[in-house]
């Protein structure tokens, strides 16, 4: 319901254009009581910056790591999956309890 | 994803159709779909799983397979009438949200575009506007001249098109009259009764974005029941 996708999409179009290599990340699966859902978007440039969210900012910087890690591996695409949070301070995982995949992808 | 797929998502969307984008997660190839379109060979073979999630407009992986499908559904479009103070805090909020919105208002000081930017906004009276617009039940409606000679048309062509949502801006007393002229008119029981009046959910303020947040609260609870019941 909320607008936000389609200011990424064109953001996306628009970075790319200027010459900026993206990669956009989308919720494809949840399970428990993930706050994102499923097709929320999120894109990463070569940079870092980013757009969008795919959690309540519990994973964002695992994703945007991963993201990055394609660019630089000229990779295509990839799958994530985040479960819940263990114990140990520090670790990326999802307070909520909840579970999810993400996919990454590069536009190209 | 191709860049191409990329441009003509944004290139629908603007054109506000309906379609579908499919992900095989396993190769990464993506594709766009929609009513009557052939399927690539990546998802040739899922046809009938991927037409049913799209009949359905239900997003996720199709059980069993690698194909992620999302649906990208007609926009859900506003009706504002009277460029009314209101209406700059009703669009102010709303612009968080997925809607196209279009004020219609006969009266030319309202209408400044400084008033309103990025919205659509037609300066004529509710009948020959509609003329301009083609509606459909993914359409609400918000009257707030509280003027008859404005909003009536407006609340007429809304129940006779079968507006998901028409909301009314007055008091009780209002409401009421209101509700006799259109008995008179010849509208039923129920579509009068269709019709949200005095607007807004109870807040219990009365200044002016205070009534504005009530109706975007009460026309998101709407919406948000429609795209669940489309789902079933």
């Amino acid at each position: 319901m909320t607008k936000s996708s389609e200011t990424i999409l064109k953001s996306a179009n628009s970075w790319i254009e200027s010459g900026q290599k993206v990669t956009m990340a989308t919720v494809i699966e949840t399970w428990g009581s993930s706050p994102c859902q499923v097709g929320s978007k999120m894109i990463v440039n070569d940079k870092g910056d980013f757009l969008g969210s795919v959690s309540g900012g519990c994973v964002e910087a695992n994703v945007i790591n991963e993201c990055l890690e394609l660019i630089k591996n000229k990779n295509l695409f990839k799958k994530m999956h985040f479960t819940v949070q263990d114990e140990s301070a520090w670790s990326v995982g999802l307070a909520c309890g909840g579970e999810m995949k993400v996919f990454i992808e590069l536009i190209n | 994803m191709k860049i191409e797929i990329l441009k003509e998502i944004i290139e629908k969307k603007s054109l506000k159709e309906e379609f579908a984008v499919l992900t095989n997660l396993s190769n990464g190839n993506s594709e766009i779909f929609y009513s009557g379109k052939q399927l690539d060979k990546d998802f040739e073979n899922y046809k009938d799983e991927i037409k049913n999630f799209y009949n359905l407009k239900k997003n996720g992986i199709i059980e069993g397979t690698q194909i992620f499908i999302f649906n990208y559904i007609r926009p859900i479009e506003v009706i504002i009438v009277g460029a009314v103070h209101i209406a700059q805090y009703l669009i102010d909020y709303l612009k968080n949200f997925n809607f196209v919105i279009t004020i219609i208002d006969p009266r030319k000081y309202f209408t400044t575009e400084q008033r309103f930017q990025n919205v659509k906004i037609i300066n004529d009276w509710p009948n020959n506007a509609f003329e301009k617009i083609n509606t459909n039940t993914n359409f609400a409606l918000i009257t707030l001249t509280h003027d008859p000679k404005i909003d009536d048309p407006a609340l007429n062509y809304a129940l006779k098109n079968k507006f998901f949502y028409i909301g009314a801006l007055g008091s009780k007393k209002t409401h009421i009259k209101r509700c006799q002229r259109l008995r008179e008119t010849g509208f039923s029981e129920k579509e009068i009764s269709s019709i949200y009046g005095p607007i807004g959910i109870k807040l219990g303020g009365k200044s002016t974005p205070e009534i504005a947040l009530s109706i975007v609260a009460q026309l998101v609870s709407k919406t948000n029941d429609l795209l669940l019941n489309s789902k079933d």
